[in-house]
């Protein structure tokens, strides 16, 4: 069966048209708008779940030219990611009202909600390369606004940047690894392919046999697997998924259990099938091994009930991840059964976290237990996941679990891995261990005696604990019936990872195997190491606090800090709040620009000065350059301005010789227009402000360069041009009189032929005159704000002392800034030289 | 500036320079000239005004309007007509451009018809461009005397 263009595009677009209609459900339902946010998300729940069985592709045209399409590739992985989004979104959506109860800001809150769950499935359903990375990057963006949701908060603004920075860093990391990947497809696959990651896994043995022909196998696996782990906070990159606990919980739960952390592990299932080899075993086998370890360790040093299943989350990605880098079918089985599982136990688990920091008024460990009494059905709930987390049989994590020991004894057998081949085991139940210890500490707060401390806690509203009864009634059924689960979402979701599929068979074991083995160490090792549990936590807690540079947010702060200090330190140079700072560093870094530019080229090479003048143009251009000399060197406003129209008048005559009447007396009607500007303004600017000696080297540096890439940009440009008129200006020269009806071309041109152009002119005329009316308006008005930018200035310019007595200081700024004016005034009206 | 002499001199030549402004203008299509020099030249003429008979002449000599002295130079009743013009001169400009619409035709595309056996001119030319440039001519004399006025008063 093939899928159904509608429903896919309806099933993704749903939430986005959702949060764009969020304030308007706000204000009819108020706080109710979270159950709005159900309905929507089981309605997309719905539409997906009719593709169910369905395999193939549909396009919407995006680009054409550029063969990008809209592509969305429905199969049983892509649906399994995408329903768990939506439903785990419809239980996140029911449990929010309750727990968002009284707080501000719900419309940013439930907008950003949706517009996240539908970037989620788009990331899960699309086929483009260009869609995946936008969708991918939307995920990040809307995390971003969830996270930082305490707006006020320090540490929630902290860490909504650091998700950002590493997610969205990650995702041009993966920009680059599909550009690659696009290149070889549009080699192997013909253009009309080059995106479309959907016809790449059709035929993985060609893209793989060219990716290695071009030697860029090992960079695309690289980037995508940093992009990955960006995303899935892999080590070294998963500190900012505990972090990120600074969001709601609801949105903990939602971001840690089921989506973007999962979007990694997704994607990497995805491209599975086409890049699976050696190599890719020893990436992800190592990177999800040793992530799974040393998050699970931080775990059990965790204080927080949230931090705590937030090392696990990252622990467990580890797990997914190492299952997928097994090359064999249990690798691939791995991945997705735990992908399900996990997101089953975790979601739940967080809620509770939710109902205990909301009912208890407290996450700190330490000062909960015995919650038993008081919430017997959070209980019963987290007894179920909290197993299922900790791999107990018969719970459902146990399944997976098994599976993953499974694919570590097999991978010695599919390839020469030497002392791996071993270690691979070890690790997964050194790191498992780990698993089993913070899972029964944090069932141990619903046990034992109960903390003095601890004041009175009340029961959950139902809309609370419906949604975590559902997801543990869910992780119940996958518990008592595992094979029901398998036939009906794991397999499917196998057949689109694994390379060599077959048919998936789980349940508790019977007989002794190595895995069953490795499981009962896990388990014995884990339930006698318990009563040490606070030993070891204050062990692995005490390491970092010692050595900080081990831990990775150490890294993250040092280099964060010093690029904020370094950019401070740069705008305090760059961005002063004066003038003529900004204009030495525009005009610098423009001339700079330019002349590497043009020497980058080769332009610079083939310029001839060409001396053929007729003796009357050298002598204008020679009074003109006499006129410059006098302008630089004249010692009071008005005669430079004087000798500047001597300059400007030598232009006009110039032009007259080259037999340019029109641009002749655009000039000497401009040139005297400006002439008369700069004597208004003239009179305003104080005289004879003596200038420090390195301010005039400064200066005259800078107008030296600006001359300089001036008159190369001329010479160069001039250079190119073709001998004798071009083709558009014979065109324009002979249809000036038959299409235009007007023998001057200029004027033609400007009015016929180029209309559009003279229309653009007209809009600067008009900005300007608005803008220097706005200016001179506000100026009046906003005297307060300026004195105290002005002070601010001269704190910042201390290290330029000398540049004149510090009261004259605001008066030169002032004459500066009614300079600027003029000269814009005058460089727009000279603008008519250009036409 | 308000010198005998430049008083004397000014109201000689402003009129001749309005009048070359005006032909300037609308000998354009053939000669050298069209909306943007006409505009810029008409502009020259009122700031030979406005430096010989100073800023307030235009309203209180010509228009015979009494002046707010301490009025803000932008709400100035000759500033906001400059302020009208060039937004007209725009519309007119957009206008001209539009109008070709109604004739199928694509925008800012221009045509022009010859008249002949007309009495004095006997042979007349008539180009659609000249509204287009009359927009021009709008925009550049009210854009750049609403600078100058308002710098010039500050």
């Amino acid at each position: 069966m093939s899928p159904d263009q509608a429903v896919i595009v309806a099933a993704v677009a749903l939430p986005f048209v959702a949060a764009a209609l969020t304030p308007l459900f706000f204000r009819v339902l108020g706080e109710g708008t979270g159950f709005a946010g159900t309905l929507v998300a089981l309605a997309s729940f719905g539409l997906l779940a009719t593709q169910y069985g369905a395999e193939g592709t549909v396009a919407l045209q995006w680009i054409p030219s550029l063969n990008v399409a809209l592509q969305f590739y429905v199969d049983g992985w892509a649906l399994l990611f995408a329903l768990l989004a939506c439903g785990i979104g419809a239980l996140i959506f029911t449990y929010s009202p309750a727990y968002m109860h009284g707080q501000s800001g719900l419309v940013r809150y439930y907008a950003a909600l949706l517009a996240f769950m539908g970037s989620i499935v788009g990331v899960a359903l699309a086929a483009d390369l260009i869609a995946i990375f936008l969708f991918w990057e939307l995920t990040s963006l809307a995390s971003f606004v969830l996270i930082g949701y305490y707006t006020a908060d320090e540490s929630s603004q902290y860490a909504a940047r650091m998700a950002m920075l590493v997610t969205v860093g990650g995702g041009l990391f993966l920009l680059v690894g599909l550009l690659l990947l696009s290149i070889v497809a549009g080699d192997v696959l013909g253009p009309a392919s080059a995106f479309n990651l959907a016809a790449m896994l059709e035929n993985p043995e060609a893209m793989q046999a060219a990716l290695r022909e071009r030697g860029l196998f090992l960079p695309v696996l690289g980037l995508l697997a940093v992009g990955a782990a960006t995303k899935s906070a892999q080590v070294p990159l998963h500190f900012w998924l505990p972090n990120a606990m600074a969001a709601p919980t609801p949105v903990s739960a939602f971001l840690h259990s089921a989506t973007m952390v999962k979007v990694g592990v997704y994607f990497v299932g995805r491209v599975r099938p086409m890049l699976v080899g050696e190599e890719w075993l020893l990436l992800f086998a190592t990177l999800g091994l040793t992530t799974m370890t040393i998050c699970a360790m931080l775990a059990v040093a965790a204080t927080d009930i949230k931090e705590l299943l937030a090392y696990s989350t990252a622990s467990h990605l580890g797990l997914m991840i190492a299952g997928f880098g097994f090359t064999s079918v249990y690798g691939a089985e791995t991945g997705v059964f735990h992908l399900l599982n996990h997101a089953l136990f975790k979601a739940a688990l967080f809620l509770v976290a939710g109902i205990i920091a909301h009912e208890a008024g407290t996450r700190e460990i330490a000062k909960l237990g015995g919650l038993r009494r008081d919430l017997p059905v959070t209980a019963a709930i987290t007894t179920v996941a909290a197993l299922s987390m900790a791999g107990i049989p018969p719970f459902n994590g146990f399944y997976s679990k098994e599976l993953l020991y499974e694919a570590a004894v097999e991978a010695s057998h599919h390839h020469e891995i030497g002392a791996l081949g071993w270690l691979y085991p070890a690790v997964a139940v050194f790191g498992s261990i780990f698993t089993v210890l913070y899972s029964l500490r944090f069932l141990s707060l619903f046990f034992g005696d109960r903390p003095d401390e601890l004041g009175p806690v009340q029961s959950p509203p139902l809309t609370m604990l419906v949604s975590p009864a559902l997801l543990a009634l869910l992780a119940a059924v996958v518990s008592v019936d595992p094979q029901f689960a398998v036939d009906l979402v794991v397999q499917p979701g196998l057949e689109a990872t694994a390379v060599d599929p077959h048919e998936m068979h789980v349940g508790l074991p019977t007989s002794y195997s190595t895995p069953v083995g490795m499981s009962a160490v896990t388990i014995l090792v884990g339930v006698a190491a318990f009563p040490f549990y606070d030993r070891l936590h204050d062990a692995i807690g005490a390491i970092p606090r010692r050595v900080p540079p081990i831990g990775a947010n150490w890294w993250y702060d040092a280099l964060v800090g010093s690029l904020t200090d370094e950019g401070r330190w740069l705008a305090g140079r760059v961005h002063n709040g004066l003038l003529r700072t900004y204009a030495t560093w525009t005009l610098g870094a423009t001339c700079a620009l330019a002349l590497v530019g043009f020497a980058a080229a080769g332009a610079l090479d083939p310029i001839r000065l060409g001396l053929e003048a007729t003796p009357s143009i050298a002598l204008v251009l020679l009074v003109a350059v006499v006129g410059a000399l006098a302008v630089v060197l004249s010692d009071s406003h008005v005669a430079g301005v004087l000798t500047l129209s001597i300059l400007g008048f030598m232009i006009a005559i110039f032009y007259i010789l080259a037999s340019a009447p029109d641009l002749a007396l655009t000039q000497l009607v401009v040139e005297t227009l400006v002439l008369v500007i700069f004597l208004l303004v003239i009179e305003e600017i104080p005289d004879g402000a003596a200038i420090g000696f390195s301010r005039s080297v400064r200066d005259a540096g800078l107008s030296l360069a600006v001359g300089v890439t001036a008159f190369v940009t001329v010479l160069v440009t001039t250079g190119a041009r073709p001998a004798g008129p071009t083709d558009i200006a014979r065109g324009f020269v002979a249809e000036a009189v038959p299409q235009g009806g007007g023998t001057n071309v200029v004027n033609v041109t400007l009015v016929d032929f180029r209309g559009f152009d003279t229309l653009g002119e007209l809009v600067v005329i008009g900005l300007a005159a608005i803008s220097i009316l706005t200016l001179i308006v506000m100026r009046g008005r906003g005297d307060s704000d300026l004195i105290d930018t002005r002070a601010g200035d001269e704190l910042l310019d201390d290290g330029s002392a000398g540049d004149g007595p510090v009261g004259t200081h605001a008066d030169g700024g002032d004459a500066e800034g009614t300079d600027s004016d003029s000269t814009d005034a005058g460089s727009e009206s000279e603008r008519g030289d250009e036409e | 500036m308000t010198t005998v002499i430049m008083r004397t001199t000014a109201r000689a030549i402003v009129p001749i320079i309005l009048v070359v402004a005006i032909s300037l203008f609308v000998e354009g299509h053939n000669l050298p000239g069209g909306g943007f020099i006409g505009g810029v030249l008409t502009t020259t003429a009122f700031v030979i005004v406005y430096m010989a008979y100073g800023l307030d002449f235009l309203e209180r000599g010509i228009l015979g309007r009494d002046v707010d002295p301490g009025k803000e130079p932008s709400r100035d009743r000759v500033v906001v007509a400059y302020r009208r013009l060039f937004a007209y001169g725009f519309a007119v400009a957009v206008l001209s451009g539009l109008a070709p619409l109604v004739f199928g035709q694509a925008f800012l595309s221009q045509t022009f018809v010859i008249l002949e056996g007309l009495p004095i001119y006997h042979h007349l030319e008539v180009a659609s461009a000249l509204a287009f440039d009359f927009g021009v001519y709008c925009v550049v004399v009210g854009g750049v005397l609403t600078i100058l006025s308002v710098v010039g008063a500050e």
